[in-house]
């Protein structure tokens, strides 16, 4: 997945470098691949959200 | 003070360079190079740092467009929420005991945190640099610093687009939690679905901790752990003659002056006359001074004058009556005081068997010069803990689960000492003695805790918070001041 994200985050670099009007495309790429990154870490730690010490 | 979109864009340019060239850039280096792979959090908290950057080539593209800035700002706050998250996992450990190895004698989880720290203030000091009209006034054309931005945040995605590929695969594999060294031969490649499996979502995990509540116990003796118990009588009642503040928590006596010591849930605390029907000294303590102190659960005498008091979180104060008391400096320690009371020691026990679980008792060894804790099992760490503390430092001593000796048996396949909730302790007569309000029992253990050597039912008892001894009898004190008089039985 980790993968995956990186291949968002060319395309979206390539299209804002190169097809400028491009850019609603581009900047949805850029949500799309953090929304990814932020699920992927939530997976990781969804048996415990929150950092396990005392709050 | 502002810079006019020129200076900015070339400021921000190099931002992005060195963003993109330090923890991404290093990482794939010390990746390929030295086989250092992330786990499943370092690739979230290391895709944060690259959006970052990719948010700055936006900027430099389309001008400091609002949306851009939103975006850097949330994933410079979410990320430094991911590395809180991911430290807390290794910070409390013993020293160098981290995960993976240092760089510079920081871990790459706690470098995360100053990273996404220091892109907020950097996103803070641009914007305070930016002038009214720089989003009309910003260059289309990207400069020579840009376009070199841009090539190189390429390369470095592109290094980790292949890291990925080989340490996590292509979807739907996804980063490991305890990750192999990278490999350029495949066949070490380790390409896991692990993360995906089944786990129960929870905000807390393991301190999920419900604090304990003796009202809510099923005091049937019949219903307990251990199969086949003899009874104890309760031979006569005595009941405490002064009114408290709160419910009585504990019950302690000293041996040498036959003076009581009784604590409440509101933090009271009553030294008693032998007649339990006299107060000697008495103070509330302030629950929100220094350390926190939850309900009081648990009582002692360390010898001499020397008060102990222990709350549910296993923070401690000891106390000692003191008739030349400074009225000024106590004032910080009581919510109320006769004025003849200091505050020796404010402290917290710290375990590691015993850890993420609450305690209701104090006990005190005197050969040993020792404090012991036993501690209230929950739904999620089941185990009944001994735990012992030098009264020298208040450090470990020991912390043991106990075995049961022959003779006694559990009363069913899935029932342990764990079912117990020790609510009062004592040590007395070369036996450590604990009461557990959950099914009305007394275990008699050896001093250490190793083994509980004999149970009894004590039938007819409400709500006992705590167990002292006097003589050959032992007493159990309840919420409501009364005290159940027991002999004690034979070792």
């Amino acid at each position: 997945m980790e993968f995956l994200n990186f291949l968002l985050i060319l395309w979206a670099a390539w299209l804002a470098w190169r097809r400028p009007e491009r850019e609603p495309l581009a900047f949805r790429l850029l949500v799309v691949s953090c929304l990814l990154m932020a699920l992927l870490f939530l997976v990781g730690t969804r048996t415990s959200l929150v950092p396990g010490v005392n709050l | 003070m502002t810079v006019s979109p020129d200076r900015l864009r070339s400021v921000l340019a190099w931002v992005v360079i060195i963003l993109t060239a330090g923890p991404p850039g290093v990482s794939v280096v010390l990746g390929v190079v030295y086989g250092e792979s992330p786990c499943v959090l370092c690739w979230a908290q290391r895709t944060s740092m690259i959006l970052i950057g990719l948010v700055g080539l936006f900027v430099l593209r389309y001008g400091p467009r609002p949306r851009y800035l939103g975006m850097a700002v949330l994933l410079g706050a979410w990320g430094v929420f991911m590395a809180l998250r991911h430290s807390a996992l290794h910070l409390a450990r013993d020293v160098g005991q981290g995960f993976a190895g240092p760089y510079f004698g920081v871990h790459t989880y706690v470098w995360s945190w100053v990273i996404h720290w220091t892109v907020l203030v950097v996103i803070g000091a641009l914007l305070f640099l930016l002038r009214e009209d720089s989003v009309q006034n910003w260059p289309r054309e990207p400069d020579r610093t840009g376009r070199f931005a841009l090539g190189l945040f390429v390369v470095v995605v592109g290094g980790n687009a292949f890291q990925a590929f080989a340490s996590t695969g292509p979807p739907p594999f996804i980063g490991q939690a305890d990750p192999v060294r990278f490999s350029f031969n495949p066949r070490h490649w380790v390409w896991s679905l692990g993360e995906w499996g089944p786990a129960p979502i929870s905000w807390r995990g393991s301190w999920t901790i419900a604090e304990p509540d003796p009202a809510a116990l099923d005091p049937d003796p019949a219903h307990g752990p251990l199969a086949d118990l003899p009874s104890l009588p309760v031979s006569k009642w005595e009941q405490i003659g002064v009114p408290l503040r709160g419910a009585l928590s504990d019950l302690a006596r000293d041996p040498s002056s036959g003076r009581f010591l009784a604590v409440t849930d509101r933090h009271g605390v009553y030294l008693l006359d032998s007649t339990l029907s006299r107060v000697l000294h008495h103070v509330v303590l302030d629950p929100g001074y220094s350390i926190d102190l939850s309900p009081l659960a648990g009582a002692a005498f360390l010898g001499g004058d020397t008060l102990a008091v222990l709350s549910t979180n296993k923070s401690f104060a000891l106390l000692q009556p003191n008739p030349e008391a400074d009225a000024d400096r106590e004032w910080r320690h009581f919510l109320t005081t006769d004025g003849s009371v200091s505050e020796l020691r404010l402290g917290r026990f710290a375990t590691v068997r015993a850890r993420q679980m609450y305690v209701m008792s104090l006990a005190y060894d005197p050969a040993a010069d020792e404090l012991v804790t036993v501690t209230v099992p929950s739904p999620r760490h089941r185990r009944l803990v001994v735990s012992r503390f030098a009264r020298a430092d208040f450090l470990p001593v020991s912390e043991l689960v106990p075995a049961l000796a022959g003779g006694l048996a559990p009363s069913g396949p899935e029932r342990t000492l764990a079912d117990y909730v020790v609510t009062g302790a004592v040590v007395a007569n070369g036996s450590l003695y604990a009461f557990s309000a959950a099914y009305s029992t007394l275990l008699v253990l050896d001093p250490q805790g190793r083994m509980v050597r004999a149970a009894y039912a004590i039938p007819g008892l409400q709500r006992p918070t705590g167990l002292a001894a006097r003589g050959s009898q032992l007493l159990v004190a309840q919420a409501d001041g009364r005290i159940a008089v027991l002999e004690r039985p034979a070792p």
